[in-house]
């Protein structure tokens, strides 16, 4: 039986020719596929490689072992009571609770910031408290540097995120604050520009998580900014991408200082 | 209801669906909401990510105007309600409430993470985890 005339395909015999029909279904979205897979499938075999010890131990780090569940989990392939069961059955294996307290914690953070969603709604698009930063909010430009949105800041590290970001959609969580910290301090830029750039890109886009984060690292939502400098960044991320900056070999690295350092050239003193 | 249609949206693509669980082999849809994806740009590697997810679904798949697509979706069945599932997002209840204007509709709670107790206090993390973690770890 024919299917009825508005009924999209269900058929393709390759992702590319998905990507094809993509492209004529929505002409005006940007980019091809990502190469990580939609499906339950792709989300059982990564729920079945989480390693809740490793995860507690090396999750700050680039090369670490993140669960990259957050795509699944956001759309709910996978509920987060699912994932919270899975997570406690590999505990009783072996490692006990101690080996999940962090994964475990990581997982309230999605159930927070959808539980201040669901108070706040549309609410999550502005400011939740003042700014840290001795700034005003109108000193905040609105519009993302394209130099940034086109990977060609520059810097190393932060042309290889924006890259991996618009490429693949999926950015490692220290990334993300990273980038963050740069728009919002060293940029000053408007956190709103830099959330729209997150959620058209990626996978795990999600409005609260994403806008709230957003707002701890500008100081909105948190009791400081969060800053980082180079040190902090080639400890998680490692020297490969320093390494090849030319700014890091001219020495103009906007990184590159002490976190006092820092806290004096981007912030302006309290006012009395 | 006793001929529902299932409307699947994108907080819940996955078997943990309370509708799907509740109602296995009602014809169900899913609707790329293009008024969302063109105001927001959105990219066409989250397109696919979904796309990909709902190929792994039993829905139909459409795009346009939610609320309209869920009607006309639910005429071609004959189908006298819809059956989803609570959603986070604010446009969720929008729609709804578009769908509600002709159609009767059920929203089904996904199972939570943790249920609380009390209000939760959600100033901070560090409050909402005080009083999430030990009921989260009491499933343990």
């Amino acid at each position: 039986m024919a299917s009825p005339p508005a009924d999209l395909p269900r058929q393709f015999a390759s992702r590319a020719e998905l990507e094809a029909q993509l492209r004529e279904l929505f002409p005006e979205a940007p980019g091809g596929l990502s190469p990580i897979r939609g499906g339950r499938q792709a989300a059982e075999q990564l729920r079945q490689a989480a390693n809740p010890a490793r995860y507690g131990r090396s999750r700050n780090f680039l090369d670490g072992a993140v669960t990259r569940l957050s795509p699944y989990i956001r759309h709910g392939v996978l509920s987060l009571a699912e994932v919270r069961e899975a997570v406690f059955q590999k505990l009783r294996a072996g490692g006990g609770r101690e080996a999940g307290e962090k994964l475990i914690n990581e997982l309230g953070w999605r159930d927070f910031w959808q539980r201040v969603w669901r108070q706040l709604g549309d609410g999550i698009w502005h400011n939740q408290e003042p700014l840290k930063t001795g700034h005003s909010p109108a000193s905040y430009a609105n519009e993302l540097p394209a130099d940034l949105a086109e990977a060609r800041t520059g810097l190393a590290c932060m042309d290889a995120f924006s890259q991996e970001l618009v490429t693949t959609g999926w950015l490692h969580n220290h990334a993300r604050m990273w980038m963050a910290a740069y728009v919002v301090h060293w940029r000053r830029v408007q956190w709103q520009a830099g959330a729209r750039w997150f959620l058209q890109h990626l996978l795990d886009g999600d409005p609260a998580s994403n806008n709230l984060s957003w707002q701890w690292v500008a100081s909105s939502f948190s009791h400081k900014p969060y800053i980082f400098n180079r040190s902090n960044l080639e400890r998680y991320a490692g020297s490969s991408l320093c390494a090849r900056c030319d700014a890091a070999a001219k020495g103009t690295c906007p990184f590159d200082a002490s976190y006092e350092a820092l806290q004096e050239r981007l912030f302006a003193p309290a006012a009395p | 209801m006793k001929q529902p249609i299932l409307w699947i949206h994108g907080e819940a693509l996955g078997p943990a669906n309370p509708a799907l669980q509740a109602h296995p082999g009602r014809p169900a849809v899913f609707v790329f909401d293009e008024a969302l994806i063109r105001e927001q740009a959105i990219s066409l590697k989250r397109l696919g990510f979904l796309y990909e997810c709902l190929l792994e679904l039993p829905v139909s798949i459409r795009k346009g105007d939610v609320a309209e697509q869920v009607l006309a979706f639910a005429r071609q069945h004959q189908a006298d309600g819809v059956i989803t599932s609570a959603a986070v997002d604010p446009r969720f209840a929008l729609i709804r409430s578009a769908i509600e204007h002709e159609l009767a509709i059920t929203v089904l709670e996904p199972e939570p993470f943790v249920a609380l107790n009390t209000p939760a206090n959600l100033q901070r993390f560090s409050r909402y985890w005080r009083q999430a973690e030990p009921l989260v770890w009491g499933g343990y």
